[in-house]
């Protein structure tokens, strides 16, 4: 018996809506020539978008606030369920055999979170331990992960259950600026969730290990990634310096090293890598400064191609597809990398 | 410091390491050889005190090539082309400057370790062939390469064909970098380890893998490419130097 938590379990879920780069300009109106430009880059085909239907003229109507957060809540539940129920089907986990439910989301603030709404539509049980990873961005998968991990870890036998789920398009705004442009033709929705448990019982024996997390904040990055009430807005509002790709590239070798250190390895060691699909840019950038191949990053590029940025929950959209894949062997080591606003570089080191 | 096995040798002399084949006459490449070279690669990375790796053979030979003695006994396999090309591509991707320098054959392997080097000096009588095909089978990620270097035409001879090719038909390809005299090989060496210094190696490296992209990537994906490189390359000490000189600073 093993004591460390293993990934026993993942599944994912998207909304039933898929549209194109261009039928998303198309639906967002207002985008001048510069701007429409973003939505032609050829590393996103298309993303799935729990959106109202379009009007009769074919554009998406602008939303309050509070059809934003409604919105948020009513695909999150949606397409949170799916993933969850698709993750323990995967790991052949009951339902009412999920001792603690870690949910995190950055597209909508909720009281009650997540975790509580989420209770009875998978049929949970009441002593449900619980925590919602809330706000944290992109990097918060990872964040969520540690939870489970170490929740698993404490209490053997236990099965924790880590869910993602993003609806970006509830974070859309409409304005001419730059920042605006970049977020609404990257980002999409999505939800992915992950079983976990420390004694390795269960249908999926060749599971995974989470043998350890490095951390790495940029505090003077602070400023850099950002999504905060916009009082012109009246909404919420995310904002990039365009910067942000090359501070992360720089910034990625030091936690990775420290990872790799801590457990005795060397990089040409590392069989696999989980990088998150945050963006052409950044993943060039991570790519030249770790010296990592496109095979290397090839399912992070496949889920930024199909899906866009699912946020939080796009690295374990990327564990999905390395799984699905079959070419992990036993022993193989990967390093799944994260990054968001902070500016935060999670990473964790996984073994099979 | 000198690391000695069977039939690959290193040996770090300040800024310069050579690797040197050898081990079975005509230094032929067989599995051992290809595991020392993985030591030799393991040292040079995990070490990389040399600005210079000089990579040649023993005994007036660069390597016949392959081996078929080893596969003499059972059903041949592809894992072991497989552990081939990972030395080669690690070797293409050293962090430090790299030459090949030839004296006698360099056949099949061993021209497809030249082609793998920043630097290529020769003698006067070094030859070069990639007699694989007419064997019957692929002479490796040459087949990727070579056209890079010779153009499609010319590429597809040379395998096809398996023609013996000299030094100086080499050179004038592009692909030898400089002739010199028999018995004059160490002015080659000292010639490339000159030309590439100082080694700037995140310079080096990024450079390299750019110009090995520039084959097969889009005009706007490769702007990209080198944004996110020059992105690091400024941010490291030796173009700070560089600017510090500029300025009139020490």
């Amino acid at each position: 018996m093993n004591a460390a938590p293993r990934l026993v379990g993942v599944g994912t879920a998207l909304p039933r809506k898929r549209f194109t780069q261009a039928e998303i300009a198309e639906a967002l109106p207002g985008l001048d020539r510069r701007n429409a430009a973003f939505f032609r880059d050829r590393h996103i085909a298309s993303r799935h978008l729990h959106v109202p239907d379009l009007g009769v003229d074919g554009r998406l109507r602008d939303e309050t606030q509070g059809e934003l957060l409604a919105r948020h809540l009513d695909g999150a539940l949606e397409i949170g369920a799916a993933a969850a129920r698709e993750a323990l089907d995967d790991a052949g986990c009951p339902a009412d055999a999920v001792d603690h439910l870690a949910c995190v989301t950055t597209t909508g603030f909720l009281t009650p979170g997540l975790t509580a709404r989420l209770l009875p539509v998978l049929g949970l049980r009441r002593d449900l331990h619980r925590h919602d990873v809330v706000g944290m961005g992109c990097n918060a998968g990872l964040n969520g992960l540690q939870v489970g991990s170490w929740y698993a870890a404490a209490h053997p036998g236990a099965t924790s259950l880590l869910l993602c789920v993003e609806i970006c398009s509830a974070a859309y705004v409409r304005d001419a600026s730059v920042s605006t442009a970049v977020v609404n033709s990257l980002f999409g929705d999505g939800a992915a969730a992950a079983v976990v448990r420390a004694d390795g019982r269960g249908a999926a024996a060749f599971a995974p290990r989470v043998l350890g997390f490095e951390s790495h904040v940029v505090p003077e990055a602070l400023q850099a990634m950002r999504y905060d009430w916009d009082d012109g807005q009246g909404k919420f509002s995310f904002f990039l310096d365009r910067d942000v790709p090359l501070v992360v590239g720089a910034e990625v070798p030091v936690p990775v090293a420290r990872l790799l250190d801590r457990f005795g390895l060397r990089q040409r060691q590392v069989a696999h890598w989980i990088v998150h699909s945050g963006g052409r840019k950044v993943i060039d950038s991570i790519k030249y400064n770790l010296g990592l191949t496109d095979h290397d990053v090839r399912h992070t590029l496949s889920v930024l191609k199909e899906c866009g940025n699912v946020s939080s929950a796009s690295f374990l959209f990327t564990l999905g597809r390395l799984l699905a894949e079959r070419v992990a062997r036993r022993g193989d080591v990967a390093v799944a990398i994260t990054m968001g606003p902070g500016v935060t570089i999670e990473t964790a080191l996984l073994q099979w | 410091m000198t690391q000695r096995s069977e039939s690959a040798t290193l040996e770090v002399r300040r800024r310069v390491a050579t690797l040197t084949l050898g081990g079975r006459p005509g230094n032929r490449i067989h599995p051992g050889l290809i595991d020392d070279l993985g030591r030799v690669l393991d040292r040079l990375e995990d070490a990389p005190d040399a600005e210079v790796l000089v990579v040649r053979g023993a005994g007036g030979v660069f390597t016949e090539g392959i081996d078929f003695a080893d596969f003499a006994g059972g059903n041949p396999d592809v894992h072991g082309f497989h552990r081939w090309e990972r030395v080669v591509t690690r070797v293409e991707r050293l962090p430090m400057a790299t030459v090949a320098a030839v004296d006698g054959p360099a056949m099949g392997g061993g021209f497809q370790l030249v082609l793998a080097c920043d630097l290529r000096v020769g003698t006067a009588r070094s030859t070069f062939a990639l007699p694989e095909v007419k064997q019957g089978f692929l002479p490796g990620m040459a087949t990727f390469r070579l056209a890079k270097w010779v153009g499609l035409g010319v590429a597809r001879r040379w395998v096809l064909t398996g023609e013996v090719v000299g030094a100086s038909e080499l050179a004038e390809r592009g692909v030898l970098d400089r002739v010199v005299p028999d018995g004059a090989l160490e002015d080659g060496v000292a010639w490339a380890v000159a030309a590439l210094g100082p080694v700037n190696r995140v310079a080096l490296q990024l450079a390299r893998r750019l110009l090995d992209e520039s084959f097969a990537v889009s005009l706007e994906d490769g702007v990209g490419h080198l944004l996110a490189c020059q992105a690091r390359a400024i941010a490291q000490e030796p173009f700070l130097r560089t600017l510090r000189k500029a300025k009139g600073s020490p």
